[in-house]
């Protein structure tokens, strides 16, 4: 019952935007109290979970949520209603009726999709539900047509569909030596079972598949270096979609290598064969994702390339043992909220400066004073500054990393988040002070809208100031499950 | 018997493989198209094959799928895309044909490198093939990554999808039918889109040369 509430909303709001033509605002009203339903739904989900149970639904138990698909089920439900209640068409004016409209079908299909991957049990339809990810956000990229946006969408939806192909060819593989162990059942692609049988697999075969996974997944994940999509896509789609983009649709791309990882974990491949693997491709993300940030034009891109430092960040969590996943995964949720804020907050000030050039803005903070300051704040909390919460995620990494015996890897890691932290730094300076360009408009409008994005800052502050009992369970749990 | 399947089913991959090669030395979107509704055909034979002397019954349908699909309905519309931009050929694409061939050679090479492990621990009878089917995966991925016009990149996307349903086949016969109609739709439907952005690009960029997108530079 709790699926239901979970992924029905979206779907709902996907057909009512679809059968009323032309778009009214009522549409997004209904779509905005649709998605709060869902983040109910996610909010029960953790109520059962801390409860010790899995809640499972459908045929072969299609749909089973533990600890790991709650997080994500939160974190994409929530930026889902964020995305529903500032995007094209409620929070965001300045789209016309029909590009809200589009907007409203393909994003809240978009949603369903990332909602659905997070919850099913069976691999092969995680596997579909990712890559319909990219079909249905593809299409929304280029909501203004530009050729800017064009080509973004193509290498998008082009090296993504590539990606996410040899992903399948990783969990084919996988199939191979599992359906001669289980037999050719439909619940043979069940993560569950796949999990159970894993150390009898054979580990050669295994370690293949999982490159192909990781390859595959990270493609979508932006992990370097298959990252060359994701700055272009980020930056040229519609703010309300970056947000959902950086903010869960990488996590979701995450959690799908993470669920692999599980089960490559307890198979008899070479020790720390999954860990070595995520490992190296992590630094080398964080690397590409820290150094980018100092030469960037464009606050969007800018943004873009910090998600690519931060999937490496938690990618070199993911192989620092429990303490590791642990860390990674509120490093996960921390990013989520702070990344789909500050994209949101990005997006207002496009809207008045109506240029995404760094040098194009100025006095942020006088001719909005609220969107300046949050957006700074949103910014200082993406570098992991204190008192947001992913200085403390990154603390946590970092004991992690020395509790797992490599400073080496630590010392590495810290000195590209402080070359990431001063690029973000020297840009943000500018941005905020000095005199505004000559007709811009002074004022802030829309306050409203305001207050979400605040709350999420706040939330932020909160995550940064402790770990709340019911998060510290969860993500004690997903430790356990990742590494048994 | 079994050796009659295991000659059959390597045959067929073997010419699924030649079909795929023939992206690198023809020239023109007439070609490919021919070579990908052939290499769909050979597919759906492989299916059939595995169906029949794998008694697996609902290859078939799959089997029947693909001819809907691949045989059928994405040769068409990639014809009339073909038709639309009759001038848009493959006329210098980043990599010659004797190195993409040489190139193509290698991949097959390491195709069946990587694929040992899995062909020593399989005991099935269509083990032999499998690494003709990784061959074609890795031969599309370089044709996508080498070629410079959108539509041809298209076609090599698809023709990696062909590669990936050949090793599923050969290495366990499939995948369950019901994840196996997910991945049919998630195919028809990526395809639709991207089609619908290669008249785009051409609508914006008044080419299909993806050289020509290269305004999203840092």
């Amino acid at each position: 019952m709790i699926f239901v509430f979970l992924l029905a909303p979206a779907v709902a709001s996907a057909l009512l935007a679809l059968v009323v033509r032309p778009y009214r605002a009522a549409v997004g009203w209904a779509n905005g109290a649709l998605s709060l339903v869902a983040v109910g739904a996610a909010l029960a989900l953790w109520r059962e979970v801390l409860g010790g149970r899995v809640p499972v639904a459908g045929p072969d138990d299609l749909l089973r949520a533990d600890a790991l698909s709650t997080l994500l089920a939160f974190c994409v439900s929530l930026v889902g209603a964020l995305a529903a209640w500032l995007g094209p068409g409620l929070g965001d004016d300045s789209w016309d009726a029909t590009q809200a409209r589009r907007f409203r079908i393909f994003a809240n299909l978009f949603v369903f999709t990332m909602l659905f991957a997070v919850t099913t049990d069976n691999v092969g339809f995680m596997w579909v539900a990712i890559e319909a990810t990219t079909i249905t956000s593809a299409l929304l990229i280029p909501l203004h047509a530009s050729k800017a946006s064009v080509e973004a969408s193509w290498k998008y939806i082009l090296i993504g569909s590539v990606g996410i192909a040899l992903a399948f060819a990783g969990t084919v593989l996988a199939y191979f030596d599992f359906s001669t162990l289980v037999g050719r059942e439909t619940t043979a692609l069940s993560w569950t079972l796949l999990r159970e049988v894993a150390p009898a697999l054979n580990p050669r075969v295994l370690e293949l598949a999982f490159v192909f996974i990781l390859i595959g997944y990270g493609t979508k994940a932006g992990v370097a270096p298959m990252h060359t999509w994701l700055p272009d896509a980020h930056s040229e789609a519609p703010s309300a979609l970056s947000a959902m983009m950086s903010g869960v649709l990488l996590a979701v791309a995450l959690y799908a290598i993470v669920r692999w990882q599980a089960v490559v974990g307890r198979a008899a491949v070479s020790p720390g064969f999954a860990e070595n693997v995520i490992g190296l491709l992590g630094v080398l993300s964080l690397a590409i994702g820290a150094l980018s940030l100092v030469a960037q034009r464009n606050y969007k891109r800018l943004l873009a390339y910090s998600s690519i430092e931060h999937t490496g960040l938690i990618c070199v969590g993911l192989a620092l043992g429990p303490l590791g996943v642990f860390a990674s995964m509120l490093h996960l949720l921390n990013h989520s909220l702070a990344k789909s804020t500050t994209f949101l907050l990005a997006g207002r000030v496009l809207g008045r400066y109506k240029t995404a050039e760094i040098e194009g803005v100025t006095g942020l903070l006088r001719t909005m004073p609220w969107t300046g300051g949050f957006f700074a704040a949103g910014m200082l909390a993406v570098i992991g500054l204190p008192p947001f919460g992913l200085f403390v995620s990154e603390f946590a990494l970092v004991r992690a990393g020395f509790a797992a015996g490599r400073p080496l890897t630590i010392a590495l890691v810290l000195a590209l988040l402080a070359v990431g932290f001063v690029g973000v730094l020297a840009h943000l300076n500018r941005m905020l002070y000095g005199p505004p360009p000559g007709g811009v408009p002074i004022g802030e409008r829309g306050h409203w809208a305001l207050v979400p994005l605040g709350a999420c800052l706040a939330a932020l502050i909160v995550l940064g100031l402790t770990v709340p009992a019911a998060l510290d369970g969860l993500l004690v749990s997903i430790a356990g499950i990742v590494t048994p | 018997m079994d050796s009659l399947f295991a000659q059959l089913v390597v045959l067929e991959s073997s010419l699924a493989l030649i079909f795929g090669l023939v992206l690198l030395w023809r020239r023109g979107v007439p070609a490919y198209v021919n070579a990908f509704t052939w290499q769909s055909i050979v597919l759906a034979l492989v299916a059939a094959t595995v169906a029949w002397f794998g008694r697996q019954r609902e290859l078939y349908v799959v089997a029947a799928l693909l001819v809907l699909l691949k045989v059928i309905a994405i040769p068409r519309l990639l014809a009339r895309m073909e038709r639309r931009f009759a001038t848009e050929r493959e006329l210098a694409p980043y990599v010659n044909t004797a190195t993409s061939l040489v190139v193509a050679g290698l991949l097959v090479l390491f195709g069946y490198a990587v694929m040992r492990p899995v062909v020593a621990a399989s005991e099935l009878p269509t083990r032999a093939a499998m690494p003709l089917a990784m061959g074609l995966v890795l031969v599309s991925l370089f044709v996508v990554v080498s070629r410079k016009k959108a539509l041809t990149q298209v076609i090599g996307f698809l023709v990696l999808e062909n590669g990936i349903a050949l090793l599923a086949l050969l290495g366990a016969y499939g995948i369950p039918l019901i994840v196996e109609l997910g991945v049919f739709l998630d195919a028809l439907m990526g395809f639709l889109v991207m089609q619908i952005f290669v008249y785009r690009i051409h609508e914006t960029f008044e080419t299909l040369d993806v050289d020509q997108l290269d305004r999203l530079r840092h």
